[in-house]
């Protein structure tokens, strides 16, 4: 039985995991760099020890520190929380070989889903929808329309070396793929000397919805609904929300299974989330599983009722779900704000430095998780995000609402945040008409 | 707000007596100190890491097969004399039970192991010693395995590797231990003689009789990263001298500063680097003879008509951006592996000298080097050679001789450096030395002068088949300065000096003294290279051709003849 977890992370995830632990009856170890040593999380555990110098590469990136630091306080479990090491196969390995329970799945599952091409082909064999493609090279544009017709239109012809968009073309129409192959073509001999090409279903204006799943180790595998993710900066969510105004009953439930069917193909346990595009017809394609607690996991704790870092902590503790799918059920709908340390006048440029004064909204259906107070300096070494504002509603529109009320009373001096833009991405019509996908920020 | 012990602490549940019986614990053999930098490090980290310390690049001692999978190419590795009896010439009580329990503990014959193999495809024998068993000390069966390796080699006619990594001699056998040194080297002789290439690798630590003998004769030396190698051990020099040694002291960069090792290779590169010398060795010839001669200049570039001085021209010569001896070579040039030391007592980077490929022929280049900076200038002396420099210069050649290889030399100094402790290493013997090597060398030579040809410091780099000059180079007895002072007592008539001492290039070619001048752009700096380096490649590939199919008795008579006649 897990008696005492180590949480190998810092920030808001780390407060959040401590406060599972502390709900539990569970002691907390909590580990810092020289740079966290006031942070909210080294004062909150019940232990706290030091793993290295600020830079994340000596401290929480540091496998032989946290090691060691597991074992001087005679801790059984780590949790690794996101970012970091939570992805890490061989992190993973290593906790299994010191015989520390790792909060997650078995270093295997975590390296075989980590490998796009060897976690794709699980999928494929498992019969969940992936981008549909060419297999094998294309050299022809000949070749290439019998392929094309077979993947269908719209299709994006792709150099095999490309990168920075090099090589690259959409042909919307039988009509236009010779034309769009030879230029891809052309451009990826000039580019990289190679004219090997690969064919690809063009995936139009997706929605990014990926479905949160748990799975014990007795083979129970439930998924608790979606969350719509689509608003995002250069592929960095910005909010969050749960469930998707994209989404039909039908469809949720045909996406959860598949989700469920992915995480049972990878012998998956333990938290994790199923990443999937969302076309407007709604064909949706398996992008990639993460293997870890998400960052916006409180929309759905919020819909489900369910507290998924406790039900983690039981998963990794062997014993068997405490929910089927019979009990889930989507309650209301929830939005989360990611509230950062930026600039969004400057490019959202990181703005580190001592937090002079705050006040934090609250109320009912409020949330808010944060590892930040009066006085407290964010430290430029790490990411800059500071708290998540999350409300919970009884619609979607009363959910909007109350975001903004609680957006409109958020005060933190002394740094720059991305409060604002935050609240007119709460106010823009697209958003409130629920008619986004994942270019939202880029046309705003 | 201060937050300091504020909060409760969790209120624990009372505690059950653990289930699970095996408590978290780090397994033996999965964690490893450093025991350099004391960091606790993942075993397979550095395992998969050539076993250097990830925290600190420290190089941790590597086993002798794994040394073989680092270099060797996959499943090409032979091993020879793998069983060997056991010897104990003075009977010495205990040796055998050591030998005995060492060898059940490494799984390994003896404190070498040797065999052949191939480097990204070439075939080599290879020499390594294995640190585990007596500190790699050489006793008989190290010596037998090695003059037999070495034998074998010759009569096959491969190049040799040794991974040397030794205490010294054994002790438990005595002076046959000792004749070891004899029979190594003397193997190596054999094998030298043949015109085979031997290069030795230098691991920590190198010391005692196996510095004194195979791990130093290497044509090439190559040492791991601050390797230990010396004759004696730093502990004995201290208790001997009764003094602190110097930091860094017998370690490898200490050997190439005092002109002992060729270059540091990091263990990560030393396959690579293996494999680049071993094909430079094993092949001759060029891999193609075009030359771009689109971009060759016009004969009317350098203007015949220009009105310059002489005292002009010796200005050009020593302008600061002029392009240097190091831009030639990498310009003109493919794969410069640079060689260090003179293997007496420095190397001097007044000199710089290597193997490079000229259209795929392996060439020994070698050049006196000003600075592109004052920094750089300061390191290399300004070019003014020490006899250091000389000495390395002319190892460097006896190497291409040895090799087939032709020299290509870049003269370009103000003259040998004029100080204390150049008399005291003999600058004059240097420079002598080289004259008189330099005249019978079996392979062809050509210098071209490019900056300043000072005196008897640029005539001992240019004893060749063909000296060519670039059109604003000069080359004479003295400085016009030094030679208006002499004459005159007067060194302010320098410009004066200049005029009558017939140093230009035209001037030297009237008089027979070199065969060609490369004309030059107005304003010749390293940007405007281009046009200078492709006549130079025009020629010098004309200048191979025609000499490299000439034998060596001819091309040492045409020698003897160009400077006879002079």
């Amino acid at each position: 039985m897990i008696g005492k977890v180590l949480i190998a992370n810092r920030g808001e995830i780390a407060v959040r995991i401590i406060r599972a632990c502390r709900e539990m009856g569970i002691e907390t170890v909590a580990v810092y760099s020289e740079a966290d040593k006031e942070a909210l999380h080294t004062q909150l555990a019940d232990e706290a020890i030091c793993i290295g110098p600020a830079p994340s590469s000596e401290s929480y990136l540091n496998m032989q520190n946290i090691i060691s630091a597991t074992l001087v306080s005679g801790a059984d479990a780590i949790h690794p929380g996101f970012g970091f090491l939570s992805e890490n196969s061989k992190f993973a390995e290593l906790c299994e070989q010191c015989n520390i329970t790792f909060i997650g799945p078995n270093s295997d599952v975590i390296r075989k889903l980590g490998n796009k091409a060897e976690a794709r082909n699980t999928m494929v064999a498992a019969g969940v929808p992936v981008i549909p493609g060419s297999k094998d090279p294309v050299y022809d544009a000949e070749t290439g329309a019998k392929i094309a017709a077979e993947i269908g239109y719209p299709v994006i012809v792709k150099a095999a070396l490309g990168g920075g968009g090099k090589g690259m073309r959409v042909a919307e129409t039988p009509e236009e793929f010779e034309n769009s192959f030879k230029t891809a073509q052309k451009e990826t001999q000039m580019a990289f000397g190679d004219n090997t090409m690969y064919i690809e279903h063009f995936v139009q204006h997706p929605r990014h919805i990926e479905f949160q799943i748990l799975a014990d180790e007795h083979g129970n595998v439930i998924h608790l609904g979606e969350r719509d993710c689509s608003i995002q900066r250069n592929h960095q969510k910005m909010i969050e929300e749960s469930p998707s105004a994209a989404l039909t009953p039908q469809l949720r439930q045909k996406m959860g299974e598949a989700a469920v069917k992915a995480a049972k193909a990878a012998n998956y346990t333990n938290a994790g989330t199923i990443e999937f595009l969302l076309e407007k017809n709604e064909n949706f394609y398996f992008m990639e599983m993460n293997t870890r607690i998400q960052v916006e996991h409180p929309v759905t704790e919020w819909v489900t009722g369910i507290d998924l870092v406790k039900e983690q902590i039981r998963i990794a503790d062997g014993r068997p779900l405490s929910y089927s799918q019979e009990d889930v059920h989507i309650t209301g709908h929830a939005i989360e704000c990611r509230i950062n340390a930026e600039n969004p006048e400057k490019n959202f440029r990181p703005s580190p430095g001592t937090i002079t004064d705050m006040y934090l909204p609250g109320g009912k259906g409020v949330r808010i998780d944060a590892a930040i107070y009066s006085g407290y300096t964010v430290p430029p070494y790490y990411d800059s995000m500071l708290a998540k504002l999350i409300v919970h509603a009884k619609n979607r529109n009363e959910a909007i609402r109350k975001m903004r009320s609680a957006l409109g009373e958020v005060i933190i001096e002394g740094i720059d945040t991305n409060v604002d833009y935050q609240y007119e991405i709460l106010n823009h019509p697209d958003f409130v008409s629920g008619n986004i996908d994942i270019e939202f920020i880029e046309k705003m | 707000m201060k937050l300091q012990n504020m909060f409760k602490k969790t209120s624990s549940r009372q505690h059950y007596i653990a289930l699970k019986s095996a408590r978290p614990e780090v397994p033996q053999g999965l964690m490893r100190k450093c025991n350099k930098c004391g960091a606790a490090i993942i075993a397979e980290d550095v395992k998969n890491g050539y076993y250097i310390c990830p925290k600190c690049g420290g190089y941790f001692r590597v086993h002798a097969y794994r040394r073989v999978e680092m270099i060797a190419d996959e499943g090409s590795f032979e091993e020879w004399d793998k069983e060997m009896e056991f010897v104990n010439p003075l009977d010495f009580k205990g040796y055998e039970e050591k030998v005995e329990s060492l060898k059940e503990r490494t799984r390994l014959n003896e404190a070498i192991v040797t065999g052949k193999a191939s480097i990204n495809g070439n075939p080599v024998v290879l020499g390594i010693c294995d640190g585990r068993f007596m500190m790699a000390s050489m006793g008989h069966i190290v010596g037998e395995k090695i003059a037999r390796a070495v034998e074998r080699a010759t009569e096959e006619k491969l190049p040799v590797i040794i991974f040397a990594c030794s205490g010294g001699a054994r002790m438990q056998e005595g002076i046959v231990s000792l004749m070891q040194m004899a029979k190594t080297s003397a193997a190596l002789k054999r094998h030298s003689d043949e015109g085979l290439l031997y290069i030795s690798v230098l691991t920590d630590p190198t010391t005692g009789g196996v510095t004194a003998s195979f791990a130093m004769l290497g044509d090439i030396i190559l040492a791991e990263p601050k390797a230990l190698i010396g004759f004696a051990g730093p502990r004995v020099i201290e208790q001997t001298i009764g003094q602190k040694l110097p930091k860094g002291f017998q370690r490898a960069e200490f050997l190439v500063e005092h002109g002992f090792v060729d270059r540091i290779v990091e263990r990560e590169e030393m396959k690579e680097v293996l494999g680049r010398i071993l094909k430079m060795h094993a092949e001759k010839g060029f891999a193609d003879t075009d030359v771009k001669a689109a971009g060759r200049m016009n004969a009317g570039f350098a203007d015949a008509e220009r009105e310059m001085s002489a005292w002009d021209r010796v200005q050009i010569s020593r302008k600061k951006n002029r392009p240097v001896g190091t831009d030639y070579i990498e310009t003109l040039f493919d794969d410069f592996m640079e060689f260090h030391g003179d293997r007496y007592f420095k190397d001097d980077h007044a000199v710089t000298g290597g193997i490079a490929r000229f259209h795929g022929m392996p060439v020994t280049v070698i050049a006196q080097s000003k600075g592109k900076t004052t920094k750089e200038n300061l390191d290399r002396n300004f070019a003014m050679p020490s006899p250091d420099g000389y000495r390395k210069a002319l190892r460097l050649m006896k190497q291409a001789e040895k090799f087939g290889r032709p020299v290509i030399c870049f003269v370009d100094t103000p003259g040998a450096f004029c100080g204390l402790e150049a008399e005291e290493r003999g600058q004059g013997e240097a420079i002598a030395r080289n004259l008189y090597e330099l005249s019978g060398l079996k392979v062809p030579v050509l210098s071209v002068v490019i900056g300043e040809g000072g005196s008897g410091g640029a005539l001992a780099m240019a004893v060749a088949d063909e000296v060519w000059m670039l059109e604003n180079a000069i080359y004479s007895v003295l400085s016009p300065e030094g030679f208006a002072s002499i004459l005159w007592k007067d060194s302010k008539r320098a410009a004066e000096a200049a005029e009558v001492m017939k140093l230009t290039a035209d001037d030297l070619k009237r008089l027979g003294i070199v065969e060609q001048v490369i004309p030059e752009p107005e304003e010749f700096t390293r940007e405007t290279m281009e046009p200078i380096s492709v006549e130079l490649e025009v020629q010098i590939m004309d200048f191979l051709e025609k000499y490299t199919v000439m034998s060596p008795e001819e091309l040492t008579e045409r020698r003897y003849r160009r400077f006879r006649n002079i």
